[in-house]
């Protein structure tokens, strides 16, 4: 595991320029995908609309960088800070819904925002704003800040698990009427779940964005992105924090090997999705830990 | 007055066509509890199978429905006893994570037959009005209206009426008790998505006619699928004809108050605000 992580981390210095673009993707989206996870597979809120917080990191980005000349660190930070507001005011509407009616809440959230933006002249309407970075970032630069993220989310998640606050989502996610009355705060416990999800997503969005070097509303508040997500975890196994690991390296690989073809890939990825639900529903490792009865990253106490 | 009687006669036509949108995606909610994420894809397929059939045997968009509407009801029918029927029982994410999937596949596999191009079923009767005074009620509309509400009464008479009809719904009351007196739930679900998907091909031939399409538009769909469905209450047939009058109206006039970039947002809002009074609708069952 060490060895793994040490070599991921030195990728610029052994790897050429492509396995550098590789594993910076790869970084960014494991970050999100397990963010996504945390949500999903281990809170039982199925969010339709991460792409929200996509959408807010990479304009925080723009915004802060191109009309104040923020420091890019400083501006990646604000990325996650506005999105844990964006999800404060959200969770006063969709914390009141459940099961189907909060995806599709939250889905409806990302799609008034990209109304909003795409009808507001502080950010160019549709055309979307070109980032402009202070200071300018070099290739490998972004890899380390997209690898420190990668690897922080999955100690994240991790740390998460084995605290109070993941055995209360565990027991959650088992029954949630008995452990409320056995005495987890169900509401609050969600709520940290999607918050510190919002806040992760943000800084992802923003180290993303500075590497695509443009942001526009219809891209960057698409159901696409959560499309992609969704099929990392499921893939590599929903609530495992290994799953989307191999998710990711999966969904990187496809979309690089099938770039000229992009109709395609996505068309394999959605049968591989069902194949999967159909076949292994608990995902590539979920699927592997029950037969070997082995856990990598286990959250269990001994 | 007068300048508000045009939009809110096109809401209410407008209103028809959206509920007819919403009509597959409720049923199947009411009958198999499953939510098709898919079902705007579904709307979306039956416009494009409609685009294939005018420009192969050159028929009038109106009537490639005779054709589309079966195609539609052998895939609906198809993908629930294929796909959706070995999910069920297994919690909310399988079906509905399937459903994403298949929604991804209808999109892309109409990208590479169809190419990313706007298209439109044209017709004659897009440009046709009646005027009556100062207001001009467009023929398509008004053909959207009646449709719409032909195929929903239609709908609500097959489930009073007919043995089928009458099967679904007991399944969809109770399917313990359903199986017990013998009835085969499996193939029940899929003839009701069966006919879920059928309602989605007319809805797809109509929204053909009226707004151009994209491989992608079908989420967008989806969206006022939900938003009819979730004002009018899941599983409503009531309500999704009420849900579609209220989402149309607050749309158009919304771009009537604060211009046409706002339209879809204010039916957005006003579906938050819906959601966030009466988590299950105006018509919802719990």
């Amino acid at each position: 595991m060490g060895v793994l992580t040490a070599a991921l981390g030195t990728v610029p210095l052994w790897g050429s320029d492509y396995l550098v673009l590789f594993f910076f993707l790869f970084c960014l989206y494991l970050t999100v995908a397990q963010m996504w996870n945390l949500l999903a597979g281990y809170s039982g809120l199925i969010s339709l609309g991460q792409q929200v917080f996509l959408g807010i990191g990479g304009y925080s980005v723009a915004v802060m960088g191109n009309y104040y000349g923020l420091n890019v660190l400083l501006s990646i930070l604000a990325g996650g800070f506005f999105s844990v507001l964006l999800a404060l005011f959200m969770s006063l509407f969709i914390f009141r819904m459940k099961g189907v009616y909060f995806s599709i809440g939250t889905w409806i959230f990302a799609e008034i925002l990209m109304i909003w933006f795409s009808n507001w002249s502080f950010v160019k309407y549709g055309t979307g704003l070109f980032i402009k970075t202070n200071p300018p970032l070099s290739t490998n630069e972004t890899f380390y800040i997209a690898f420190v993220l990668g690897v922080g989310s999955v100690a994240l998640v991790y740390f998460i698990m084995r605290s109070r606050l993941g055995l209360g989502l565990m027991a959650m996610r088992d029954n949630e009427d008995v452990s409320e009355t056995m005495g987890v705060q169900v509401f609050r416990y969600k709520l940290y779940c999607f918050l510190i999800a919002a806040f992760i997503t943000g800084m992802a969005a923003g180290v993303f964005y500075i590497f695509q070097v443009f942001v526009q509303p219809y891209k960057a508040f698409s159901i696409d992105w959560t499309v992609k997500l969704v099929f990392i975890v499921i893939i590599g196994g929903i609530g495992t924090i290994e799953g989307p690991i191999v998710g990711a390296l999966i969904l990187v690989f496809l979309s690089q090997v099938l770039a000229d073809y992009f109709s395609v890939s996505l068309l394999i990825l959605g049968a591989i999705a069902i194949a999967v639900i159909l076949l292994a529903p608990k995902g590539i490792m979920g699927t592997l830990q029950a037969k070997l009865g082995f856990e990598i990253l286990s959250p269990r106490r001994k | 007055m007068i300048d508000l009687a045009q939009p809110i006669i096109n809401g209410l036509l407008l209103g028809g066509l959206y509920a007819v949108i919403a009509l597959g995606l409720s049923t199947i909610f009411g009958i198999v509890r499953v939510v098709n994420l898919a079902h705007g894809d579904m709307v979306i397929l039956g416009s494009y199978l409609s685009l294939a059939f005018c420009m192969w045997l050159g028929l009038n968009p109106l009537w490639t429905i005779l054709l589309v509407a079966p195609i539609m009801f052998c895939v609906g029918f198809l993908i629930q006893s294929v796909l959706f029927n070995r999910v069920l029982g297994k919690g909310m994410e399988p079906p509905l994570l399937m459903a994403f999937g298949i929604s991804i596949i209808v999109q892309n596999f109409l990208l590479l037959v169809f190419t990313s191009d706007a298209r439109a079923l044209k017709s004659d009767l897009s440009m046709m009005t009646i005027s009556l005074g100062e207001i001009n009620i467009s023929l398509l509309y008004l053909l959207n209206f009646l449709i719409g509400l032909a195929v929903i009464l239609g709908l609500r008479q097959f489930f009073r009426k007919t043995f089928l009809g009458r099967a679904i719904r007991a399944a969809s009351d109770d399917v313990v008790a359903a199986k017990l007196v013998g009835a085969n739930t499996s193939s029940i679900y899929a003839y009701a998505m069966g006919i879920a998907a059928l309602t989605a091909a007319v809805a797809g031939v109509l929204v053909g006619m009226t707004f151009i399409f994209y491989p992608h538009t079908g989420p967008q769909y989806l969206i006022i699928a939900f938003g009819v469905v979730i004002i009018g209450g899941l599983g409503s047939i009531k309500g999704t004809l009420v849900g579609g009058f209220i989402l149309a109206m607050a749309q158009l006039l919304g771009a009537h108050f604060f211009g046409p970039g706002y339209q879809l947002l204010c039916g957005y809002m006003v579906l938050l605000i819906v959601l966030a009074i009466r988590p299950n609708g105006i018509f919802g069952k719990a």
